[in-house]
């Protein structure tokens, strides 16, 4: 079971920015000339390879990618937009031509890079099951052996008849699914597909990924931006940045280091000077401050992690009676929480004041806080709009249900749930 | 576990060959070819009151526009023949022509969208385009021996039948041939050079004039007849309405030429399509 079936070695791809190709036909000409008749090196190469300033206009996709794959993993690949996840999947489904290195495998690759590879339009659901299987790789006995399956899977049986462009959009994503799932090669590809399709459907799909992986020893190449459906189904990760392997290993070590490096939000201010900070005659903001509590370096952000806002600031009038307030808005705008702090008297000088949020209160997310100042219980001295924003990652532990968690809050409070009565 | 040992299944590097698909991974391409060309007769017809009825409607307007300006207005020669049997052939050969050139030189242009979806042996969706002008001109031809059986029978129209009959096949294959080929050099030049997909339509319509679809060969004069001849095509038309309707020229130097050619741009279009179809994905 442990046998490498993929192996990827000093994968690089350059893409020419601008004029896409090779360019016109006298360069071509060019080209050719240099390499086939005169031997000399691949003048392609020769200007790619330094990257001095004039190689500008070049872009290294992906930049000596090596890792292998064994039988019956599931690798999830990782990065930003833009870090050559997709390059990656598209050379090892043989769609395009890296620029240097190579890939070996083993098996059958399907690959699954968009949703409904292979439907048209004015088809019906019955005729884009076939052209689809076919197209993904699928040979006429497999797709007839589970056409029902398939037709069962999606749940569009009423319509099966109907040209798919009279689908809801739903129901159109539902059987393209329904006929990838039930591909059966010895590696599957799959990109960022699930972002698609109502949380139950994902989670259908997840399910039936895993099974292929962990019952059938398929192994998986999965591209995704959902750390939940990485970390689940994936055994191993690869995290890619910009085109050049960052990490790569088991699969909560590699996630929980990428969202680490991503979160780097809004999460402090400072200002030097009273004259430019944020706040009035009355109040001058010094600083604000998110501290998140980790117990462990490397911890990712999550919904277990408990936070700490600090702030300080310049309280410019003396012998004044001042109270402050945290307001926490969701992403959409809607305040979640208001919490005041007690009122006090002060004089010139320098406040300050923290507040800590416990874990496993909110929901996944991201955040913003706003911090009020009040005179006199009641009256409204600076109100600094969104000085703080965060992420919380979500975490379920061994729950293996991957749709949206509802609820503005998900705190954790006692809950008992027991049997009572044995028949 | 040594990964030095393990033979791998395959692998993919830079390097692009020039055959790179054995013919028995195409043959497992067969079903998906089927559906294409399935799918291209459907979709053709999909919501049309005619339905396939339009492969037919077609080159039968095209053949009274022919009789009408040709035989009647400019009153060109058709031989022995009678104009209606006459044009009907070059029309039907020539359309199967014409649209397999055609279609398959827009490959890379039409099927971009999947192409960088999904792999598949490239060459299968110009094969399909092919089939599916294959199937059409199968119908048409029908319609033509139906029309060569009613001046037979009802016009008591004389045709010389031979043995050259069995030879229209080989007219109909060698011309799919060339078509399909210069298809797939095409289709690498458009997808590189735009300018080339307008070229391929002009250079489709005036090859017509030079290919004896609307005039015999026999009726060309020498001093211009050089220039029909030296389109490959030539012979085959010829070779065509020969087998098919009794009378056409047949030159066995001539003939030999059209196979020579159709030979040599079959191979060199195979070579070219699998050199540069791997690579063209990130062109188009």
């Amino acid at each position: 079971m442990s046998d490498t079936i993929i192996k990827v070695e000093n994968l690089s791809k350059v893409y020419r920015l601008g004029t896409i190709g090779t360019g016109s036909l006298r360069q071509d000409i060019n080209y050719w000339w240099k390499k086939s008749v005169l031997k000399k090196e691949d003048p392609f190469f020769s200007i790619s390879e330094d990257e001095s300033p004039g190689s500008k206009n070049i872009l290294w996709a992906l930049k000596e990618v090596s890792f292998e794959v064994k039988q019956g993993d599931a690798l999830g690949i990782i990065g930003s937009n833009g870090s050559g996840k997709s390059t990656l999947l598209k050379i090892i489904s043989r769609i395009v031509k890296p620029t240097k290195g190579k890939v070996s495998g083993r098996g059958k690759v399907s690959s699954l890079l968009e949703v409904g590879t292979g439907f048209h339009h004015e088809l019906s659901g019955r005729e884009n099951i076939y052209n689809s299987g076919y197209t993904l790789g699928m040979n006429k006995w497999e797709i007839r052996r589970k056409f029902d399956e398939i037709v069962e899977f999606s749940g569009v049986e009423k319509f099966i008849d109907t040209p798919v462009k009279r689908y809801s959009s739903g129901m159109y994503v539902r059987l393209a699914f329904a006929v990838a799932a039930h591909l059966e090669p010895d590696i599957l590809i799959v990109d960022e597909v699930l972002a698609v399709g109502d949380a139950d459907f994902q989670k259908k799909c997840l399910g039936k990924m895993r099974e292929v992986s962990q019952s059938e020893g398929r192994t998986i190449l999965f591209v995704s931006h959902s750390m939940q459906a990485v970390n689940n189904l994936c055994d191993t990760a690869l995290w890619l940045q910009k085109g050049r392997v960052r990490e790569v290993g088991d699969a909560t070590y590699v996630v929980n280091k990428y969202i680490a490096s991503v979160q780097k939000l809004k999460l402090n201010q400072k200002w030097d000077s009273p004259h430019s900070a944020p706040g009035n005659d009355f109040i001058r903001f010094k600083k604000v401050e998110f501290i998140p509590n980790f117990k462990n370096l490397g911890e990712p952000l999550d919904i277990r992690t408990s936070f700490t806002v600090k702030f300080q600031f310049w309280n410019l009038t003396d012998n004044v009676l001042l109270s402050t307030g945290l307001h926490l808005f969701s992403y959409s705008g809607e305040c979640i929480f208001d919490i005041p702090s007690s009122s006090k008297y002060f004089d010139r000088g320098i406040v300050e004041g923290e507040c800590t949020i416990p874990g496993n209160f909110l929901n996944d997310g991201s955040y913003f806080i706003s911090l009020i100042i009040v005179k006199d219980t009641s009256v409204q001295l600076f109100y600094l709009e969104e000085c703080i924003s965060f992420e919380l990652e979500d975490y379920r532990g061994d729950i293996k249900w991957y749709g949206k968690w509802m609820g503005a809050v998900r705190p954790k409070f006692p809950f008992r749930f027991e049997q009572t009565v044995m028949v | 576990m040594n990964t030095k040992d393990v033979s791998w299944d395959w692998e993919i590097s830079s390097k692009t060959s020039y055959w790179n698909e054995s013919f028995k991974s195409l043959w497992t391409y067969r079903h998906f070819m089927a559906s294409l060309v399935r799918r291209d007769f459907l979709l053709n017809y999909q919501q049309t009151i005619l339905g396939p009825v339009w492969i037919l409607f077609q080159p039968i307007l095209t053949l009274v526009t022919y009789v009408l300006v040709f035989g009647k207005m400019v009153k060109l020669s058709t031989g022995n023949l009678p104009p209606v049997l006459f044009y009907f052939a070059g029309i039907v050969l020539w359309n199967f022509f014409s649209d397999t050139f055609g279609g398959t030189s827009n490959t890379f242009r039409e099927n971009a969208q999947i192409f960088s979806k999904v792999y598949f042996p490239r060459i299968i969706a110009p094969l399909a385009v092919t089939g599916t002008n294959f199937f059409r001109f199968i119908i048409q031809l029908i319609l033509l021996i139906l029309l060569i059986a009613y001046y037979l029978i009802v016009k008591h129209e004389k045709l010389s039948f031979s043995y050259w009959l069995l030879a229209f096949p080989v007219a109909i294959a060698c011309a799919g041939i060339i078509a399909l080929s210069l298809g797939l050099i095409f289709s690498v030049l458009t997808a590189k050079y735009r300018d080339m997909g307008n070229l391929v339509g002009l250079a489709i319509r005036l090859l017509m004039f030079v290919t004896p679809v609307i005039y015999p060969l026999a009726s060309v004069t020498k001093e211009l007849s050089w220039i029909v001849k030296i389109n490959p095509l030539t012979s085959l038309f010829e070779l065509f309405r020969l087998s098919l309707l009794g009378e056409g020229t047949f030159h066995p130097s001539q003939f030999l030429y059209s196979v020579i050619f159709m030979l040599a741009v079959a191979i060199i279009a195979v070579l070219v399509f699998n050199k540069q179809g791997d690579k063209l994905i990130d062109v188009v």
